[in-house]
């Protein structure tokens, strides 16, 4: 078996050789190529390197394409931070005055920078890997792309507030969504996974979520692929049902806090679930601890065919060592899952 | 109407996204009983209780934008009415308010405004984006024994770092202390150290129990 076909066998729920796994180490890459994050996340061919370093040294079964939410927002206008041993971050919203909204235009992709550092990694790193391994490509929802261009306070306010413009914004967003998702899935990804930060009960009202699903279902139905849904760093649980209503979804990356056993409990034993080793929370680890946290979770999905064992929240540190990660890769492997 | 069931009311008004209907109803129950009344024993202990439900997760961001919205138009109206003129609680001190250079995400600051002004605190609110320097500069301008900063991100957080440097060059961190806070010192709690604050609080409704421990550390 090789990772794809053990990806793709968590679908229908076929037994594997072993568990497969991955990792969201795209900042990662930078690190082990000991090279600055400022040139890594502006440079294709560099960060293409870097994931071949995280294939040599992890050998995950998903590989996953740039992940950055700031730079996704760059696309529509954002203007960056960039940092050495970080990801970036957006300065500041892109959008002040509502009345701003109309004036957006989504990304011309032959002449976004953002966009092309996108999709030239992914055809990289698809050209490399994608017979064997599987490819997933983060792309933000169309209802969080506005959390970041107008700030999470005012999106908050227009949602209650300014119905109107919420149309107006989403429909760009959608559109935006829809476009990138299937030129990745194009160009070689196996599957699209949607982080919604915002879009959960822990920013926003069970009211509001309901407002946003008529989008969220009209884009997602224009995807050409599968498509996983990310916690983002907040919790899958309260919508998870609805989420799991929508089209092209197959799986769910929960949230390192959440229960397998309780999502089960409300989306049933088909759906793969991924998770849920805190990401972030790794390079304060020690390898014995991670190995824990490691074994605790294996342990407790051990009879789940339609499980990935996955990294949550956002990037692994560049900081964390690399034999505290290779701990938890080698625990993985070891360990007997039938 | 009972105290519970206007508190109950206004819970679901809010829940609704109704908030005019919130304030009208704050309004209304003021003419019969008061502002000081309606905010001390409706109010604040609802603001309180969905604080409380926002940290076990059973209410969202959003809910407490709206809940805070509703607050802010409230204590508005109610600070230019003649009861709560001569009636004014007072004042434990003041504090300097806002979100460190490069962080745009006022949410949590707001929230912080609204609790630490209802538990008596006078609050100079600066903003997003605000530079260490402008941070000091207000502090020593209204003698404010404290300095909260929030900020979302890591890599903003680090920022945060400048003022104290600033408090300790210009010798004045035994007169000003340092508060910090938003969700990136919650993931790493380390951080409160490393960027040199004084304290933190978990959420905006234990700033104000965080406010009162370091303003008694001012010399």
């Amino acid at each position: 078996m090789n990772s794809l076909e053990r990806v793709l066998a968590t679908i229908p729920g076929i037994e594997t050789d072993y568990q497969p796994f991955t990792m969201l180490l795209s900042l990662y890459g930078a690190s082990l190529l000991k090279t600055s994050a400022k040139e890594y996340y502006r440079n294709p061919e560099l960060w293409f390197e870097g994931q071949k370093a995280v294939v040599d040294n992890f050998d995950p079964d998903i590989l996953i394409t740039p992940f950055s939410f700031p730079i996704e927002a760059e696309a529509f206008g954002c203007e960056l931070l960039f940092f050495d041993k970080y990801a970036p971050n957006s300065k500041k919203p892109v959008i002040t005055d509502l009345s701003q909204i109309k004036d957006l235009t989504t990304p011309d992709f032959e002449k976004s920078l953002p966009i092309r550092f996108f999709l030239k990694s992914t055809t990289l790193l698809a050209n490399q890997y994608g017979k064997t391994k599987a490819i997933a490509s983060p792309i933000h929802a169309p209802s969080d792309i506005p959390a970041l261009l107008m700030g999470m306070e005012m999106w908050i306010d227009t949602l209650f507030f300014h119905h109107d413009k919420v149309k107006e914004m989403m429909e760009k967003t959608t559109e935006q969504f829809v476009k990138l998702g299937n030129e990745l899935i194009e160009r070689g990804a196996t599957f699209l996974v949607v982080p919604v930060n915002f879009t959960t009960a822990m920013i926003i009202t069970d009211r509001i979520f309901e407002m946003l699903l008529p989008y969220l279902e009209k884009a997602f139905s224009q995807i050409k692929g599968p498509i996983v849904i990310h916690n983002g760093g907040s919790k899958l649980l309260p919508f998870i049902d609805r989420f799991a209503k929508l089209p092209n979804v197959i799986a769910f990356v929960l949230e390192p806090s959440e229960s397998f056993n309780e999502a089960r409990k409300i989306i049933g034993d088909n759906m793969v679930l991924m998770g849920n080793f805190d990401g972030p929370g790794f390079a304060n680890l020690t390898q014995e601890k991670a190995i824990e946290k490691t074994l605790k979770i294996l342990n407790d999905r051990k009879n789940d065919k339609h499980f990935i064992f996955a990294t949550s929240n956002a990037d692994i540190p560049y900081e964390t060592p690399v034999e505290t990660i290779k701990a938890v890769v080698h625990t993985i492997r070891d360990f007997k899952k039938y | 109407m009972t105290t519970e069931e206007k508190i109950r009311i206004l819970g679901d008004a809010i829940n609704e996204g109704e908030k005019d209907k919130a304030v009208e109803l704050l309004k209304d129950w003021s003419v019969q009983s008061g502002f000081k009344e309606i905010i001390f024993t409706v109010l604040e202990p609802m603001l309180i209780e969905w604080g409380k439900l926002w940290m076990q997760g059973k209410l969202s961001l959003a809910h407490g934008y709206l809940s805070g919205k509703v607050a802010e138009e409230f204590y508005m109206i109610a600070s230019q009415s003649e009861e709560m003129l001569v009636a004014d609680k007072k004042v434990k001190g003041t504090i300097v308010l806002g979100n460190i250079e490069d962080d745009f995400h006022p949410l949590g600051r707001r929230l912080v405004h609204i609790f630490a002004k209802s538990a008596g605190w006078n609050i100079i609110d600066l903003g997003n984006d605000v530079p260490a320097e402008i941070f000091i500069e207000n502090a020593i301008k209204n003698q404010a024994g404290i300095i909260a900063v929030s900020a979302m991100m890591f890599t903003t957080a680090k920022n945060i770092l400048k003022i104290r440097n600033e408090l300790d060059s210009q010798l004045l961190s035994d007169k000003i202390k340092l508060a910090v806070g938003g969700a990136v010192f919650k993931l790493r709690p380390e951080l409160v150290a490393d960027v040199g604050g004084d304290g933190t609080a978990d959420n905006a409704i234990d700033a104000p129990a965080l406010f009162d421990s370091l303003i008694s550390k001012v010399k």
